[in-house]
């Protein structure tokens, strides 16, 4: 009830609106309902020869109808509006409410749950505000106005005639609870089979590969069973309500046929007023259903509207506070104080008494194993994630008292699987800031060694890549990546396992690229760029000024290349691996067109 | 998008148009497997649509005979008639609506599985031509949008013109020509009713694809709010939604005032008829001093209510038929192309077990097989013999994965031939040949399911012992044991809950369980942490021993290890031996390793 209440608050804007419609909704009624009212009179009239009174009273119809007409063209216009509006207003409020919320929520969310909240239950619910509500109104206030006018003129017929109406009402409502999830169950079924064909297609050489047509086969038959089962469960639905439901009301015209008749003989009911009932309940078939339907949509409406609420009511935990701070000058001064940070819902802590700090233009490698608390520690620089314990300081201030959007414009995340927006190349490079001029955004590209592929793609810079765009392989993307990072020029770059789809040849390019550009900040007057870098490479991790070695969220060792091979043990067993450069490619990579088996 | 009409197309194309006939008989062989119910659907059809059609005349029956009549007999009999015709509708309608469900489902689901195993005949050249979401539209979209023709439309059609038919029959048995006055407004309401269906069929048309665009960008940023966050991009991103909503909101607009025209209007009209049956029924009546024709009268309207409702429903069934009948075109296209690579019908099967000698003598391939289009392969001359691990090296683009493709024959070669166990694969039967052949694809493709079931997919009846026993071997199991259900554990969508070193030993255990006596193999290129790639070594090691393996090599230690090194550039071998022969002879390959071992140190 409470959240009914919530529902009807989104239509607070369209008040105005809302009355309107509602006051032309009932004038309209009002015609509709005095069309039989008049046609029975005119029956009356023909019966008794009255011919003068006929021109009068077509006249009248005439005009109800002509009125109605007028009535409720408006009053459908008006409606519409306010049903958009809210819808607008909907969906604009849960996209923004989305957005502002912290990463560590999206992290327990599926987004094909959210997207349903977003879509699905949105559309459930501005359909009841927007119609369900007016058709509530409408149908109700038919059925009292014609109900009035019927016991108006002869109560125990009226009252025979109109027993089937709640039964109506009743088989409806229970009509529309039972069959919408069934439909619903439909679809959730036609998306299994989606996603299987899907799979089948994206893996179409491992089925070939393991001459497993055969299965596939059989697999798609008893997907495709699965809906055949349920949509007969939904037919079936529609087979025994709907005609019961058309069934009833015809009992109805029955009686008014049988007793209405039998009181015209004896002289207690004109034809007129007996013509007028039969056309009264006609008139209600309609009115009856659609009440039914509404209700039934309201009930949906309220729990769909719980659903979009527990994501409005969601209050964002990362906030600007109230008097941000801009960053202080500097070129990226790193503290990490006694921090300590546990994920929600996580026993074990990801991070553990971190101490450390990282001067301002020095290159930070850290390593260790999955899990180890790496790529956490690198995103609490940006503040995508907020420390349970201790602090993180930039230049000298605690992240949490800058200005969010001011602090994330000074660093930029290079990851090993970079999201690509489905945009030109050019726009991807020039994300984080639209209006780089075309020099900078192609400068940028050349330094990740991304020029040359751009060229040869089939647009150049304007190709469209990105969910709907071109599909681009893992090296390409992380160069793209990397040219966006450049783009943003950055006190801090953290570049977490950013090459590790690149080649040799290209990765030593790219690292001494990265060298000028942090040189050039050098020599405008600044220390340059801080960095740090993520790897598995023993040539990436060898060029840091410190190397810092994770493990299980602890600081296990720190120091250059040389100290910490005699310090620490699993650092020389990176070492002696002769790990990384396992990747045998040659001096003229191309990016391969069909790539691989 | 712009595309060269080649013969092909050319035919396709107009077999296709030509084939109203072609279609319409698509649809009987598709319906003809049950005749029997599609006959009772009709049969329920037609008696509850005659049924529906009762009213009117008992009405005028009860009036003019029985109540001005004063004969109660009569009234009594016509009561009695009503309510059994409203049984009948509802027994018509209860079996029509079921009927018309289980016919249309079952032959849907005919439909599903006959394109996906059409499918699943093409070979993998016919997947690289198309897009993925093309064929899943055939199969997904296509087939929904034939349902609506078949189970909506199709009854629509029939119940809605019988319907119309009827009420004009009745109309003009009761008045012919009060019924030739109504009649004048028909065409004139058909006609409003087709232009708003198809004026209104294009504002939809947008609305849906507004629609679509608003739930993209949607999707599109909650996949990306990471990168949002970091870039701190948030309001570029609502400033974009927001107008996104905006065409939205301005499309359904125009349905809005589309509805808020048609439909009262349709409203009107009809008390319009409402108005002439008492004015100028009336006055018919009156003349003619005939009370009687107050029943006519009486019937008159209440057939008036029941006679509009069909003409809007025409007018729909239009609109549906024309989405259904393009669906129907789509799906035959495709249905009518005939695999290219196909078992020859002397096929033979491979020996089992195999050997695993596998011979190359003078393959050449090209992808594209017009004039002057350069080789992938040109004269390969290659014997591998049994057991033997041979390492493809050479720059992206040299023609390894080509070779390898070849020898899993998603391919045939333009010109040579491949032999496996001395017998031309083009007259092996393709399925003895890759199940004996296991297939390690670069990027491990996993299928949404648990671990022990993607292994098993190696082998159609594969034992869970089995299975443990590939994990084992390929040294997964402590792995495994490590995830939160051990083998059983879900792998999620392309075993997105596994890391890639996890998917890749999957792969590895998947290859192993079918035992086959041939490998093929792309190794992965990306980077995982040190102890999973360690275990991956080892996975790989066992994997290789002995069988026939042809590798396309990245690690150093793989290929240091091969058997025989086979070095391609432009699609030729120019180089063959082992690591330390080709070192001596200081040729291609030790070029490259001398490179590599430059950036290696550095």
């Amino acid at each position: 009830m409470v959240t009914f209440k919530r529902l009807l608050g989104f239509l607070a804007p369209y008040r105005a609106g809302v009355w309107w419609s509602l006051g032309l909704a009932a004038a309209a009624m009002v015609m509709t309902v005095s069309i039989p009212f008049l046609v029975g009179k005119g029956i009356d009239a023909i019966n008794e020869g009255r011919r003068e009174d006929l021109l009068l009273l077509g006249g009248l119809i005439a005009g109800a109808g002509l009125g109605r007409l007028g009535l409720t063209f408006v009053r459908r216009l008006i409606a519409g509006r306010v049903s958009l509006g809210v819808e607008y207003d909907l969906r604009k409020r849960i996209y923004g409410h989305l957005l502002s919320l912290e990463l560590a929520f999206f992290d327990r969310q599926q987004t094909g749950q959210l997207m349903s909240r977003a879509t699905l239950d949105l559309q459930a619910v501005r359909f009841f505000l927007g119609y369900g509500l007016v058709f509530i109104m409408q149908s109700a206030l038919t059925l009292v106005l014609a109900a009035i006018a019927m016991l108006f003129v002869d109560p125990v017929l009226a009252a025979l005639s109109l027993l089937p109406v709640p039964f109506v009402i009743v088989v409806a409502t229970r009509y529309g609870k039972r069959s919408r999830p069934a439909i619903q169950e439909v679809q959730q079924r036609l998306a299994e089979l989606t996603a299987d064909v899907e799979e089948s297609i994206g893996g179409v050489r491992v089925i070939k590969a393991f001459a497993a047509e055969g299965r596939q086969n059989r697999r798609i038959r008893h997907s495709s069973e699965r809906i055949f089962t349920q949509a007969m469960v939904s037919t079936r639905l529609q087979a025994y309500y709907n005609p019961f439901i058309a069934f009833l009301p015809q009992l109805g015209l029955a009686a008014i046929l049988f007793f209405g008749g039998r009181r015209v003989i004896d002289g207690t009911l004109t034809i007129g007023d007996f013509t007028a009932f039969y056309a009264y309940l006609l008139m209600l078939l309609g009115p009856m259903r659609t009440l039914g339907v509404s209700l039934g949509q309201a009930q949906r409406a309220t729990a769909s509207g719980a659903r979009l609420f527990e994501i409005l009511d969601r209050q964002p935990a990362i906030l600007a506070p109230d008097e941000a701070r801009t960053l202080p000058e500097g070129d990226g001064h790193v503290q990490f104080e006694g921090v300590w940070l546990r994920y929600e819902g996580s026993p074990e802590p990801a991070l553990k008494e971190i101490d450390l700090v990282v001067p301002a233009g020095t290159t930070v490698a850290l390593v260790g194993a999955t899990g180890s608390g790496k790529t956490t520690l690198v995103q609490l620089l940006a503040r995508l994630y907020d420390v349970t314990d201790g602090a993180v300081k930039i230049d000298g201030a605690d992240v949490r008292t800058l200005d969010p959007d001011g602090l994330r414009a000074e660093i930029a995340v290079v990851t090993d699987d970079p999201f690509l927006f489905s945009a030109t190349v050019a726009e991807n490079i020039a994300y984080a800031r639209p209006d780089a001029s075309r020099e900078a955004i192609e400068q940028a590209a050349e330094r990740a060694q991304a020029a040359g592929f751009i060229a040869r793609l089939p647009d150049g810079y304007e190709t469209r890549v990105g969910e709907r765009g071109l599909t681009l392989s893992g090296g390409q993307r992380q160069r793209i990546a990397l040219a966006r990072a450049l783009v943003a020029d950055p006190r801090i770059l953290v570049l977490d396992d950013a090459t590790s789809a690149v080649d040799a040849t290209t990765e030593a390019a790219i690292k001494e690229a990265l060298g000028d550009v942090g040189a050039r900040r050098r020599r405008k007057g600044g220390t340059g760029r801080t960095t740090f870098v993520i790897a598995h490479r023993l040539s990436t991790i060898a060029l840091a000024d410190e190397i810092v070695v994770l493990e299980a969220g602890r600081i296990a060792a720190r120091g250059t290349h040389e100290e910490l091979l005699e310090v620490n043990a699993h650092y020389r067993a990176i070492v002696e691996k002769g790990l990384p450069d396992s990747v045998f490619l040659t001096r003229k990579p191309r990016e391969p067109q069909t790539a691989g088996l | 998008m712009s595309r060269r009409l080649t013969a092909d197309e050319l035919r396709r194309r107009l077999k296709g148009t030509s084939g109203r006939g072609r279609k319409l008989r698509g649809l009987v062989v598709l319906l003809a497997p049950y005749k029997w119910r599609v006959a009772a659907m009709f049969a329920a059809l037609i008696v509850g649509t005659a049924a529906a059609l009762a009213p009117a005349p008992l009405a005028k029956k009860a009036i003019d005979d029985g109540i001005l009549a004063g004969d109660v007999g009569v009234l009594n009999l016509v009561v009695l008639a009503f309510l059994a015709s409203a049984l009948l509708v509802w027994l018509g309608t209860f079996l029509q609506t079921y009927l018309t469900g289980w016919v249309g489902q079952r032959s849907l689901q005919d439909l599903r599985v006959e394109i996906f195993g059409h499918l699943q005949r093409q070979p993998v050249a016919f997947y690289e031509r198309r897009s993925a979401g093309v064929l899943i539209s055939r199969m997904t979209n296509d087939v929904q949008a034939l349902s609506s023709l078949v189970t909506d439309s199709v009854t629509m059609l029939f119940t809605a013109g019988l319907t119309l038919i009827g009420s004009i029959v009745i109309l003009l048995a009761l008045d012919a020509t009060l019924a030739g006055l109504v009649f004048l407004i028909f065409p004139l309401l058909f006609a409003g009713s087709l232009l708003f269906r198809i004026v209104s069929a294009d504002a939809y048309r947008t609305t849906r694809e507004t629609i679509g665009q608003i739930t993209a960008y949607l999707q599109e940023s909650l996949s990306g709010i990471r990168v949002m966050r970091s870039f701190a991009q948030e309001p570029r991103h609502n400033a974009r939604f927001a107008a996104l909503n905006q065409l939205n909101r301005d499309a359904n607009l125009a349905t809005v005032r589309l509805n808020a025209s048609y439909f009262p209007t349709i409203e009107f009209v009809s008390a319009l008829g409402t108005v002439l049956v008492i004015v100028y029924g009336g006055y018919q009546a009156i003349d003619a001093g005939d009370a009687v024709q107050i029943g006519t009268l009486t019937a008159f309207i209440v057939a008036l209510n029941g006679f509009f409702d069909p003409i809007g429903q025409l007018s729909q069934v239009y609109t549906t038929y024309l989405s259904g009948m393009a669906a129907l075109d789509k799906i035959f296209e495709l249905l009518d192309e005939a695999p290219t690579l196909e078992d020859r019908p002397d096929a033979r099967d491979l020996p089992d077990p195999l050997r695993g000698e596998l011979r190359f003598e003078g393959v050449s391939f090209a992808y594209d097989t017009s004039a002057g289009a350069p080789n992938a392969l040109s004269d390969i001359d290659l014997v591998v013999p049994p057991g033997q691990t041979v390492a493809l090296v050479g720059a992206t683009g040299a023609g390894k994965s080509t070779l390898a493709k070849l020898v899993a024959r998603f391919y045939d070669p333009t010109s040579g031939r491949i032999l496996v166990d001395g017998l031309d694969l083009r007259e092996a039967r393709i399925g003895s040949l890759r199940r004996q052949l296991g297939i390690v694809p670069q990027e491990a493709f996993l299928f949404s399911g648990t671990v022990a079931e993607n292994i098993a997919f190696g082998r159609e009846d594969a034992t869970r012992e089995q299975v443990e026993r590939a994990a084992a071997t390929v040294g997964a199991t402590q792995l495994i044991s490590r995830l939160e259900h051990g083998i059983d554990t879900e792998v999620g969508e392309r075993g997105a809950q596994l890391s890639a070193g996890e998917r890749q030993l999957v792969a590895f255990a998947r290859a192993l369980v079918a035992d086959p006596r041939m490998l093929i193999l792309d190794e992965a290129t990306a980077h995982v942490d040190l102890h999973t790639e360690a275990k991956i070594e080892v996975g790989l090691r066992r994997l290789l021993q002995g069988r026939t393996a042809l590798v396309i090599a990245h690690r150093l230690s793989t290929i240091r290890q091969a058997g025989r090194i086979v070095v391609l550039d432009g699609g030729r071998i120019v180089e063959q031996g082992t690591h330390a022969e080709l070192l001596e002879s200081q040729g291609a390959y030790w070029r490259l390793y001398r490179d590599w071992a430059e950036q290696a140190a550095a």
